[in-house]
């Protein structure tokens, strides 16, 4: 019998191949020396019609543009702008950026010409690349006022648009660069040679909640360490879905990532996101909460409208996969574990859960086949994971994928920390955590009033689970500190720990659990302190809710602003034209107030501090011109500010 | 073993019936007629699943009937199971197994269409001699008909079960929604009535678990363990790819259960039938535990080449027929290697 037969019989699964380096540039090198003509990033032209470029052909790109970089002036070390979306050229800028020894000022194409203004100010930029001819023109009229001037050379990314007086673009760089390299000019070895591991690849301006936009500094070696710690089995073989804004930390550890590890990274858009899912089968992306939220609720919304066998199975498979997988996560050491157990109880939670496991199994079998398996095609038939980051996941759409079997792992990090800290992973997947901390990284729980050291307490048995406290962390993905902002790098870096102004604790099988945000803390005039996020998150569960904001800082009790579901009304037989109609009507706004009771009650676990009796119906919804961040978190400040006299005649009456 | 009565009262006959036509209803809801003709398509699998199903699968049946020296009747029971064409079922292993899913459809098409022929040739072949002992046990204890393998009872039998999967395959044409939920219908009911079955058993026969010889249990979980062996070994010696082993190898050992129940209730009487049918529903029960573990096995040591494979299909598809990338050995190891 051949002997490769009985290979076959050996079960070896070899560790996922990755590379490494002292810095980007590097990574970049080897990464085409090693992956050389596999596709490492892909356009869409339209369905089914995709262009790769290759790592190698991306870094010979990358050495031209580098090459023509230097020649016309940009510095070692200097910060070059780059304002745009995702796209092929973007990635190829950041390489030319990087092999020229320079860092990048990334923003996306959403950025306000004030924003423009304060960080090129700020970070020094005199050369910038632009998406957009759009982009381009507001950069030229805004040219006058910064501190660069005419000097300020402009790069434009996108080859469709038209030449312009006193700007480049980027195939003219490109060719010109080509030339240099051609004539033997090796000026970009010379400045890759002299590039060390602490300086910075980039500089990202935080939308910042307060303030001016801070600049975080994060270095190559920052970034380095993530790529080699993040535990996440990416390969050669794998493809990832880029969809969140590449100028967030977050969305760009996932392309350097799938660049150390050869992996190709399929550009899609909002709008063709369910087409290219199918049409990619995705094995990996990096995602934020509104997106499954959409999803989810697309997934119901069919399964509504479907024949009633199929609903009955879509339902009957639902039951028996949750309580499948929650008792396979019990022994998998993946519950939620908030309290520390006896022995005894563990026993006998252990007996409840084989017994309930064994009797589950054939019928789980069964179902996972033949219905999940069909529900799990929306993300494409390849989908191991995603990393869902930026935001809180709620709790019912974190679960609804988790059991019918698409991982969503939900990971935790800042800009600050570039941007992983903790990640659940396959393994580790807990649902109500963001998983263990990643390796090499001290995390460290403080008090909220002293400011002492609750976790890890070696004098107390269970070493400080379970308390909960201002999360604090120190690691070597830990930026270098805010650019030309030493007070606020005081604030934030003390003795090399990063604090995050988050509220979290560590549960008893070593995840980390983040309920809330301490700068977000309402106190209330009787002294309670009260957290918006969890109370916001249930009420968003109602469909009648699109969007809300709990306020209450200094007054008697809680109110929420909230902007109503015109759909969610309308399927309650409530059909109006729009918000303001709703607002004025009397059965909305009793049936809206039934439906806050019901969530937000006693039973629910909410305190009774926490009841929400008073609100308002907006009329305009929350948008990422105004109110929301580009990643759909809520600007607190711009909306307490924005409605001041809705709220103060809220209280008013509601207080009568 | 004996069993002093009907295994199955005519109540619990009625039921298996209809599961049989709700099943194969299902499983013509599954196949079109394309799917016949992609089976002409791939000669080289075709003929490694004709060898394997029809060649294999009898023959290690029979071996095991005679190492196990079952009784006639088990034994002939233990047969007609080999020659059966493969069902439906491996065609939803295969997927789970990263197997080729076109492979495993177009092999129970065509044994499906194969069996008509070959199952009466193969009986003949096998299971004669049992038969023949058979009809001396029985002409001895003085029945005067005895016993005559029934071929026509098998055909007709065979063109029945059939006339199901036309239905649904016409099904399939007029409304793919329903089929799919007749699919589904069929693989839910497929478990309820197994489960139904030996419940019912179990209660009102209860020895017969204890009763029945290790050597039947044997037959009745090996003839599929060993099918899924040589299927792969075999595939693997005409070197198919491992995605295309993986199919066979589940083609193989799975056979099509409820044709055997239909086979078995109209073409054999008493007391043979319910001997007969015990040893079906042995095989049908352990055949899906074993093919559920050896998926999970295939799942695993099928995951990198499946990998490559599905990156180079997603490849093809959206940057152009003719897109071809070497992998780095260092990532992937030999298997990024093109065949």
């Amino acid at each position: 019998m051949p002997k490769s037969f009985f290979n076959a019989f050996r079960i070896k699964q070899p560790p996922t191949f990755r590379l490494t380096g002292s810095h980007l540039a590097d990574l970049y090198r080897r990464a085409a020396e090693t992956f050389g003509d596999m596709p490492a990033f892909a356009t869409r032209k339209k369905a089914l019609e995709w262009e790769p470029v290759s790592f190698r052909e991306l870094y010979d790109r990358g050495v031209c543009l580098a090459t023509a970089l230097i020649d016309i002036g940009v510095e070692a070390r200097s910060h070059v702008g780059l304002l745009g979306d995702n796209r092929l050229e973007w990635i190829l800028a950041d390489y030319g950026v990087q092999l020229c020894g320079a860092a990048d000022v990334p923003r996306g194409a959403d950025v306000t010409d004030r924003e423009i203004e304060y960080i090129f100010d700020h970070a020094r930029v005199r050369v910038a690349f632009v998406e957009t001819a759009s982009l381009r023109d507001r950069l030229l009229a805004l040219r006058e006022k910064l501190s660069a001037g005419r000097e300020m050379e402009i790069i434009v990314l996108d080859p469709g648009a038209d030449p312009a007086e006193g700007c480049r673009r980027l195939a003219d760089l490109l060719e010109h660069g080509r030339g240099l390299r051609k004539r033997g000019d090796r000026r970009v070895e010379e400045r890759v040679k002299d590039l060390r591991p602490d300086d910075l690849f980039t500089l990202i301006y935080t939308s910042g909640t307060t303030g001016e936009p801070k600049g975080v500094m994060l270095t190559h070696a920052n970034m380095i360490s993530q790529l080699d710690r993040i535990p996440l089995e990416v390969s050669c073989t794998d493809r990832i879905v880029s969809v969140l804004p590449v100028w967030h930390i977050f969305e760009r550890v996932f392309e350097m990532l799938a660049i150390s590890r050869g992996c190709c990274t399929y550009y899609s858009g909002v709008r063709s996101l369910a087409e290219d899912m199918k049409d990619v089968e995705p094995t990996f992306m990096g995602s934020a909460p509104r997106l499954w939220e959409s999803v989810h609720q697309r997934i119901l919304k069919g399964v509504k409208q479907s024949h009633p066998v199929r609903r009955a199975l879509f339902h009957t498979a639902y039951f028996f996969s949750h309580y499948y997988k929650e008792s396979v996560f019990f022994f998998c050491g993946c519950s939620l574990d908030l309290k520390n157990r006896s022995k005894g109880k563990t026993a006998a939670l252990a007996v409840f859960h084989a017994v309930r496991w064994f009797v589950l199994l054939p019928w789980y079998g069964f179902f996972n086949a033949a219905v999940l398996e069909k529900l799990r095609l929306v993300v494409g038939g390849a989908f191991k994971g995603s990393v869902s980051g930026g935001g809180a996941l709620s709790r019912e759409v974190d679960q609804f994928f988790n059991y019918i079997g698409i991982p969503v792992l939900e990971g935790y990090g800042l800009t600050e920390s570039s941007p992983v800290i903790a990640v659940r992973t396959p393994g580790k997947l807990v649902i109500g955590t963001v998983g263990p901390v990643i390796p090499d990284t001290e995390l460290r729980i403080l008090c909220l009033d002293t400011g002492r050291v609750l976790y890890p307490d070696s004098e107390r048995k269970d070493g400080g689970r379970g308390l909960r406290g201002e999360v604090v962390v120190r690691g070597p993905q830990v930026m270098k500190g805010y650019y030309r902002n030493p007070d606020a790098t005081e604030a934030a870096l003390r003795g090399g720990w990063l604090h995050t102004g988050d509220i979290g604790l560590v549960t008893f099988n070593d995840c980390l659990r983040i309920v809330g945000r301490c700068k977000e803390t309402v106190v209330l005039s009787s002294g309670e302190n009260l957290e918006p996020g969890p109370i916001e998150m249930r009420m968003l569960q109602s469909p009648l809710v699109d969007q809300c904001m709990v306020v209450g800082q200094d007054r008697r009790a809680p109110a929420a602003l909230i902007v109503p579901s015109l759909e969610g009304f309308a399927e309650k037989g409530i059909k109006a034209k729009s918000r303001k109609e709703l607002a004025r009507d009397r059965n909305a706004r009793s049936l809206m107030l039934t439906a806050i009771r019901e969530r937000i009650s006693e039973r629910e676990g909410f305190k009774s501090f926490e009841r929400i009796n008073i609100f308002f119906l907006l009329e305009e919804p929350f948008s990422t011109d105004d109110e929301l961040t580009s990643l759909f978190k809520l600007k607190r400040h711009v909306v307490a500010e924005k409605y001041r006299d809705v709220i103060n005649s809220m209280y008013e009456r509601g207080e009568r | 073993m004996e069993i002093d009565q009907q295994l199955l009262n005519p109540i619990e006959q009625g039921l298996l019936a209809i599961m049989i036509l709700i099943i194969m209803f299902g499983m013509g809801a599954t196949l079109t007629p394309g799917d016949f003709r992609n089976a002409l398509h791939r000669p080289k699998g075709l003929l490694i699943g004709f060898l394997s199903q029809f060649g294999l699968m009898p023959l290690i049946a029979f071996s095991l009937a005679i190492m196990l020296q079952l009784p006639p009747a088990q034994a002939i029971a233990l047969i007609l199971i080999g020659c059966l064409p493969g069902g439906t079922t491996s065609n939803m292993f295969a997927y789970f197994a990263r197997g080729s899913v076109a492979l495993s459809i177009s092999m129970t098409a065509a044994s499906t269409l194969l069996a008509l022929i070959m199952m009466p040739i193969l009986l003949d072949l096998y299971a004669a001699g049992f038969g023949e002992q058979i009809d001396a046990e029985l002409r001895a204890a003085g029945d005067e008909t005895g016993f005559v393998m029934p071929y026509f009872n098998i055909i007709v039998s065979l063109l029945l079960v059939l006339v199901p999967v036309a239905a649904g395959m016409v099904l399939l044409r007029i409304s793919p929604g329903w089929a799919k939920t007749a699919e589904d219908t069929a693989g839910f009911m497929a478990i309820v009535v197994i489960l139904f079955l030996l419940c019912s058993v179990t209660i009102r026969h209860a020895n017969l678990f204890l009763d029945t010889s290790w050597r039947i249990y044997a037959g009745a979980v090996c003839v599929g363990l060993i099918g899924f062996l040589f299927g792969y070994l075999m595939a693997g010696l005409v070197r198919l790819a491992p995605r295309f082993k993986r199919a066979v190898s589940l083609e193989t050992g799975i056979q099509n259960g409820p044709i055997a129940f239909a086979i078995i209730l109209l073409s054999f009487r008493e007391p043979l039938q319910s001997q007969m049918l015990w040893v079906a529903i042995l095989y049908s029960t352990f055949i899906v535990i074993t093919s559920s573990f050896v998926t999970l096995y295939f799942r695993r040591i099928g995951r990198a080449d499946w990998e490559v494979y599905r990156n180079d299909v997603v490849h093809r598809r959206l940057f152009g027929k003719d897109y071809r990338v070497s992998y780095p050995e260092a990532a992937v190891g030999r298997i990024g290697r093109r065949e």
